[in-house]
């Protein structure tokens, strides 16, 4: 008789204890009292308020990646056009090329016909050949002026002093 | 160094930056100015034709001062590097512009390089050179029928008036 009111006594004794325990371990045991009082903060944890702290990044980051310029409509195909198709993303128009009297290609009005220069710069290029040829090495070039002469011409009045090179062929119209 | 807005904008300067420094400049001007020496005329890129013209000029004066000029001979074997061009800047190219007091280079634009850069060119040469001309020499044509027509109004006119002349 008496073991079982001791035994009931203890069985009681413990669940009350469990159930103080979790009621600890929930944390809804605010309204009674500490078993001891401490001075400090409360036993328990709080994870929920660091959670909200972690929640929030950095205030800078995201304030800005908050007020980024981004465009609020779609660009209507009229407005793109009309940016893309303005005066200054157009080619411009020249109206500076002009025929060459001489030969007819096209050339800009401030420089010279394309034609009429390779043409001049082959002759110069057999010329300077023929010149290599009488000097007949590098760094041998004469203290005197050349004259050039072609098939049938012969040396006049001003070419008396002059170095005169040769050219086999008749002479061109446009070389005076 | 002090990092002044005065370096970054360049306005109103009108000194050519080229190669990789001021001394680098002085020595591609040098070999440019060597070749044209020796060739008369040259095809480069517009704005170095630009510079070397500068220095073409200034080299005619110096060597117009004579061969026994010291300075004259110093300036001259400096920017001549093949030495057998300094006689003949000083006795064929001082004589030819003895008349002239300016002006002895003539240059021209090119149509742009074919390469991928499309660089502005431009042909620089010594005036009196023997090469054929850059630019045409336009002769008149006297067989035109505009020419033969006022060449037969003039004569009418000089009879017409020889009749007058005559009849006083």
């Amino acid at each position: 008789m008496m073991n079982l009111v001791v035994l009931v006594r203890n069985l009681r004794r413990s669940l009350l204890q469990i159930e103080s325990r979790i009621l600890q371990a929930a944390g809804l045991d605010r309204q009674q009292a500490p078993a001891l009082a401490l001075n400090g903060p409360s036993l328990l944890p709080q994870p929920q308020q660091e959670q909200e702290l972690e929640d929030q990044q950095p205030p800078g980051v995201l304030d800005s990646i908050l007020w980024m310029a981004v465009p609020k409509k779609r660009r209507t195909i009229e407005v793109n056009r009309t940016r893309r198709r303005s005066e200054t993303k157009l080619i411009k128009v020249k109206n500076n090329i002009e025929p060459c009297p001489e030969c007819g290609h096209l050339k800009q009005k401030h420089v010279l016909c394309g034609f009429c220069y390779r043409k001049v710069c082959k002759e110069t290029a057999l010329i300077r050949q023929q010149i290599n040829a009488m000097e007949g090495g590098p760094l041998r070039a004469p203290t005197v002026e050349t004259v050039v002469l072609y098939e049938g011409e012969t040396p006049s009045q001003q070419d008396k002093d002059k170095r005169i090179v040769e050219r086999p062929r008749k002479r061109p119209a446009w070389f005076s | 160094m002090r990092l002044t807005l005065q370096m970054l904008i360049s306005h109103g300067r009108v000194a050519r930056k080229m190669g990789l420094g001021p001394e680098s400049r002085i020595n591609m001007l040098r070999n440019l100015l060597t070749g044209l020496v020796r060739h008369e005329r040259i095809e480069t890129i517009y704005t170095r034709a630009d510079e070397v013209r500068f220095y073409a000029e200034k080299l005619i004066d110096y060597a117009k001062k004579g061969d026994t000029d010291e300075k004259a001979m110093k300036m001259a074997s400096f920017w001549l590097t093949e030495k057998d061009l300094v006689p003949k800047l000083f006795k064929v190219l001082a004589p030819r512009f003895e008349t002239q007091t300016h002006s002895y280079t003539r240059m021209a634009r090119l149509p742009n390089r074919e390469n991928l850069d499309r660089a502005k060119m431009a042909v620089l040469e010594y005036k009196g050179n023997p090469f054929p001309p850059l630019y045409p020499v336009k002769k008149k044509n006297k067989l035109t029928l505009i020419n033969q027509l006022l060449k037969g109004y003039r004569e009418e006119r000089a009879q017409q008036a020889a009749g007058k002349g005559v009849g006083n």
